[in-house]
């Protein structure tokens, strides 16, 4: 069962800003999905509609399930949610908040009083338990809202960038608390922009950029997208003539790449194989009479994965349509679809059957999960 | 049900230790008690000792008072509500229904607190000339206008973000209403008409369907702008 499932989830605030985007976004019951995504993406936003804090402008939002909405209680004393920099009543101490979660969580007293001292110790703040909120640093601050967030011992954890704003000891203890609240059938979504944080304690990841879900699956794919579609040369000669024939490396053009010195970082963002293009390189190496010192695949981190999944969302549009029609003529079967595209439009279904029709021959590239056209790209080097 | 009793619990915690009340509460106490030993001394009427009171003393102060707790009651901790309570088991109709429970009856215990032995100190010590049914409507009346003002600060403080913003709004509506009230041939809609009218309601001068018409008013008044503050607060993104 998907414990969250979004449909075309819309959100324009005032008729002016759009922050959600048709957001396809599907977590499975027991993943840590990373949900990563620069200021501004839509990350919040999606959790406060998740949690009913907030209406969809259109699309539907499921959680366990069931359509949530603002007087959805049963939903929510499911869910635990810490939010981006949490306030509390500055004059409450931290047993008195938690308390006072509990009452409002139903609690019977006595039982909210064990699981408080419980959460105050596993969180670290038995010391400060009795001090006013009012003069916590903000790693206590987020602390306390770890501990309200499990008061109830929910089965989805939503964190909303739980590491902002502290120090890099604050940021480790936190991550380990994470990382020790996954299993168990909990379902933790993290909203972050801190790549490395994803990394160390997520299983499967989202990106999300202006609204729309540009990327959604395993961890494991993504760390093996890092590694693809990059190759770097170090050349020797007429390094110059190597330059200009770049570009022709793609018929389409959907190539990049950083010079440093004698050595050539080149990025391909087609849907040919890794394979292909190291041959091409080859073969442009051969033509041109260059060198070749020393040619590796790879080696992009996470960082350089995200970064470049985000610029190929912003380069798409016709390159992405060119990319597209040359993979339905007859190239192994990676139909990448454009996350802004429903099901049922024809470029969709063509590209379904496409993807279908050629089906044996991934390659590195295994097709992503079956998941529906218009959730964004499933562990694929994207077009 | 559980929520709604921690949250009217927590607000009315707020409440008690809020900069507002204990300022507000030792402001009225004084001129009530000063108001007790002048009535007594020079054996002044207690109809127009209450009544000057309730007008110069009581409705002022508190109008300010209740437009700052009601007019901040939802704008002014809107992050601690979004992220603190709503994001819990808790539905948007328990946590209005908690705090309009909440600050209305917190205002009306205030001026029970007050007007309750200030009224009897008056009878006892006083010149006696009230009726006790007037009486009794003189004071429901002023509780309700009290009522109504901070049922109109609620629903500002669902309407707009902005703390100071909503208690300046609602003052100037108030203080307005009377001009507007007037400009329009419906005078005895104002407070001032009301406030004007307390002396002659103590002592049962004032005819029925005038008080009836004003409860009605003011009851109808404050009952819509409930079920705005509810119908609005619901709709609202957080």
């Amino acid at each position: 069962m998907h414990v969250v499932n979004t449909h075309d989830l819309t959100k324009i605030y005032d008729n002016r800003y759009i922050a959600l985007n048709a957001l396809n976004m599907r977590v499975e019951k027991g993943q840590v999905y990373g949900l990563v995504g620069p200021n501004g993406a839509g990350k919040s936003t999606t959790f406060r509609i998740l949690l009913g804090l907030q209406k969809p402008t259109a699309g539907s939002i499921q959680v366990f399930g069931e359509a949530m909405g603002a007087e959805r209680a049963d939903l929510r004393r499911r869910i635990g949610y810490l939010p981006t920099n949490p306030t509390f009543p500055k004059t409450m101490t931290p047993i008195g908040f938690l308390q006072f979660v509990g009452s409002v969580l139903g609690m019977p007293r006595d039982r909210a009083k064990i699981q408080l001292s419980r959460l105050l110790q596993a969180v670290d703040l038995t010391n400060a338990a009795s001090q006013p909120v009012k003069g916590f640093s903000t790693g206590m601050l987020t602390r306390l809202g770890i501990a309200a967030a499990l008061m109830n011992d929910p089965e989805l954890l939503i964190l909303d960038e739980p590491t902002s704003g502290l120090d890099p000891a604050g940021r480790k203890q936190t991550i380990e608390l994470i990382r020790e609240l996954s299993g168990r059938d909990r379902t933790i979504i993290i909203a972050t922009h801190i790549l490395t944080d994803v990394e160390r304690v997520c299983t499967d990841v989202g990106i999300i950029s202006a609204g729309r879900l540009i990327y959604s699956g395993p961890m494991a794919d993504m760390r093996r997208l890092a590694r693809q579609g990059t190759i770097a040369v170090e050349i020797e000669g007429n390094t110059s003539a190597f330059e200009q024939e770049i570009p022709s490396l793609d018929e389409f053009g959907s190539v990049r790449y950083e010079r440093l010195g004698s050595e050539f970082r080149i990025t391909f963002l087609g849907t040919r194989s890794l394979t292909d293009y190291l041959q091409r390189v080859l073969q442009l190496i051969d033509r041109t009479g260059v060198e070749l010192l020393h040619i590796n695949t790879g080696s992009d981190e996470i960082e350089e994965a995200f970064l470049r999944r985000l610029e190929d969302d912003r380069t798409r549009g016709f390159l992405r349509a060119a990319a597209w029609a040359a993979a339905l003529e007859g190239s192994p079967a990676e139909a990448h679809l454009d996350g802004g595209l429903s099901d049922d439009s024809p470029m969709a279904s063509a590209a379904h059957n496409g993807a279908a029709g050629a089906n044996g021959n991934s390659g590195p590239l295994a097709q992503g999960k079956g998941e529906s056209a218009d959730a964004g790209i499933h562990g694929h080097p994207s077009v | 049900m559980q929520a709604f009793m921690a949250i009217l619990r927590y607000d009315a915690a707020q409440l008690l230790q809020s900069w507002v009340t204990r300022v507000w509460v030792p402001l009225l106490l004084a001129p009530a008690l000063f108001l007790v030993v002048v009535a007594a001394s020079e054996n002044e009427l207690a109809s127009e000792t209450l009544a000057a009171y309730v007008a110069a003393v009581l409705m002022p102060l508190s109008a300010v008072a209740v437009a700052v707790l009601t007019a901040g009651a939802i704008a002014g901790e809107a992050q601690i509500i979004a992220d603190g309570i709503l994001s819990r088991s808790v539905t948007r109709t328990e946590f209005v229904s908690a705090k309009i429970v909440a600050r209305l009856g917190f205002a009306l215990a205030v001026f029970l607190l007050v007007m309750v032995p200030f009224t009897y100190l008056i009878i006892r010590y006083a010149a006696t000339d009230v009726s006790y049914a007037g009486l009794l409507v003189g004071l429901f009346t002023a509780a309700l206008l009290l009522t109504f003002l901070g049922a109109l600060g609620l629903t500002l403080s669902t309407v707009m973000t902005n703390v100071l913003v909503s208690v300046l709004v609602l003052l100037v509506v108030v203080l307005a209403s009377g001009l507007v009230l007037q400009f329009l041939g419906l005078n005895w809609m104002s407070t001032t008409a009301v406030l004007t009218q307390m002396a002659p309601t103590i002592r049962g001068e004032t005819p029925a369907w005038d008080t009836f018409r004003v409860i009605f008013v003011f009851g109808g008044l404050t009952a819509v702008s409930i079920l705005a503050t509810f119908s609005v607060f619901r709709q609202r993104d957080l």
